[in-house]
């Protein structure tokens, strides 16, 4: 009970700094994904067509999955320095499994006769890819930038350790601080409920973006 | 074809061009950001937030802190990289043996001047007048304990020492120089070492999980947790005298931040540094709070004022 008291006056002492906090951090993590789409969309869309890179792209993708967040901040942080630049790159390599491979599975899943037809009509090549195959497949991929911005959330938080600051930052004052509980939680909550919303709002708009809306009702 | 490759090569420029700079809302656009960067300890970021908040209101620039940064090698790094214009605080003893390599040296006088010539000659660095407070190395155990037994000196606990816990800063088992190594080689082993979070040490004293601690002397702790201080009979310790570094370069540019560390200096002694801990880590107030209240108290921004009348 103490500890919810002394929380809350931490929070309503604080807000301000908990506040540009939260924002840099959301930026970071927002960044991160962003710029890993650049560089995964494209990616997914080339395996897509040319089947027999998929699997080791896929698997290059996951092996950098497996490195601790840690770990790989740390080894980049030697290259790139302290501070926020560290943080992204590590959030783009983390993010580029789960948009290169929902971009494949996306563009795979579109219906062959649907592309046929649209090539029999003689649409080009490009053509089909932005008229037909990307619209069809954007719901997919969103479902990876969701996946993707829920996990760079989390990992923004150790981001801390290499001095860019963000919610982590608060979370680590409280972890030096005699009965900081109060200030983990400062700096927990919001990061926890940053990666809610986030989840819902993303996934509003991917149910948005469902190509096909009378299938949902049907479904 | 041609059509993709040509976009594709604008993808790659723009990420270029996008990784080269820093992000927008990231960090202020201004060249004239100074980044101070601090430890993860209260301490450090107090004094970073005192400087921040002095250095804008006197000069031109604008100041951000790096903060949670692990040890002073790597403020070091960031310093000598360029990604710190000023670090806030750091430590003879520290710096002594770390950064630069050097044996320990116990006079405080001497390790000062060596280490502030040393920086400017080696890295083109101003080791700043010193705040006056020191953050010594001390080895410290319940008053019951030591009553107990009867224990003054570090020296006196070495009958007891196999049987004992010793609960130790994370940074400190492996350091060179100063580290367990060294303490074992001055004095004797303990039983089990257990590093930890620097912060949790002083609790798991009084709590009875830890025998014997290491602590900071400039931390609150010590008195709130009512610890004893053990003196350090073989003068194993290096003095750890804090200072800010600064690069020659921002000193040039704004000759100002000179007249902020000399006013800083001496002006913090040991007990004053401990209050101000204590606010931090036990009353859980924000650093940026504790460095405001400590300059209002002490008339720094009145002296501000009437010099620039």
């Amino acid at each position: 009970m103490e500890t919810l008291e002394q929380f809350i006056n931490y929070f309503s002492q604080n807000s301000d700094y908990i506040w540009v906090q939260f924002y840099k951090h959301f930026l970071m993590a927002a960044y991160g994904v962003l710029l890993a789409a650049i560089i995964s969309i494209p990616l997914g869309i080339l395996i897509a067509k040319y089947g027999k890179l998929s699997s080791w792209v896929l698997a290059f993708g996951s092996i950098i999955q497996t490195i601790p967040a840690l770990g790989a901040m740390a080894v980049i942080m030697i290259v790139m320095g302290l501070g926020t630049n560290t943080v992204i790159v590590t959030l783009i390599l983390y993010s580029i499994l789960p948009i290169t491979q929902n971009t494949y599975v996306g563009m795979k899943d579109v219906d062959k006769t649907i592309v046929e037809a649209g090539f029999a009509s003689g649409m080009t090549r490009f053509q089909l890819l932005r008229m037909v195959e990307l619209p069809l497949a954007v719901s997919v991929i969103m479902a990876g930038l969701r996946t993707a911005l829920v996990i760079g959330i989390g990992i923004t938080a150790i981001g801390a350790f290499v001095g860019a600051g963000g919610l982590g930052a608060i979370i680590l004052t409280g972890t030096n601080a005699t009965d900081g509980t109060p200030i983990i939680l400062a700096g927990a909550i919001p990061t926890a409920l940053m990666a809610i919303i986030a989840d819902l709002a993303m996934g509003w708009i991917e149910r948005k973006l469902q190509p096909v809306k009378e299938s949902k009702t049907t479904a | 074809m041609k059509k993709t490759v040509y976009k594709g090569s604008i993808i790659l420029l723009l990420l270029v061009m996008l990784a080269g700079c820093s992000l927008p809302g990231l960090a202020s656009t201004s060249k004239e950001t100074l980044k101070i960067g601090a430890l993860g300890t209260s301490e450090s970021q107090i004094l970073a937030e005192m400087l921040s908040i002095m250095i804008e209101r006197e000069t031109e620039a604008d100041t951000e802190l790096v903060t949670h940064l692990g040890s002073s090698i790597v403020q070091h790094q960031g310093m000598t990289r360029g990604d710190l214009d000023i670090t806030s605080t750091r430590y003879t003893g520290t710096d002594l043996s770390g950064t630069l390599g050097m044996d320990p040296i116990t006079d405080p006088e001497k390790a000062l001047n060596i280490v502030k010539r040393e920086f400017v000659d080696r890295f083109d660095q101003t080791w700043a007048p010193t705040y006056g407070f020191e953050n010594s190395y001390s080895v410290a155990v319940t008053k019951e304990f030591a009553e107990k037994n009867d224990i003054e000196t570090v020296s006196d606990l070495e009958p007891y020492a196999d049987d004992l816990r010793f609960g130790v800063d994370n940074a400190w088992i492996n350091r060179k120089g100063d580290g367990y190594d060294g303490f074992q080689e001055t004095y004797f082993s303990f039983g089990e070492v257990y590093p930890m979070n620097v912060g949790l040490v002083y609790q798991a004293a009084a709590s009875g999980k830890m025998d014997v601690v290491l602590a900071y002397s400039s931390d609150g702790r010590i008195k709130e947790f009512d610890l004893k201080v053990l003196e350090d009979d073989r003068k194993f310790f290096p003095p750890y005298d804090a200072s800010p570094v600064i690069s020659n370069e921002v000193l040039k540019k704004y000759p100002k931040i000179k007249d902020i560390t000399e006013r800083l200096h001496g002006q913090i002694s040991t007990e004053m540094m401990q209050e101000l801990n204590y606010n931090a880590d036990v009353k859980l107030m924000n650093p940026r709070k504790v460095a405001e209240q400590f300059l209002e108290k002490h008339g720094y921004f009145e002296d501000a004022e009437k010099e620039g009348k």
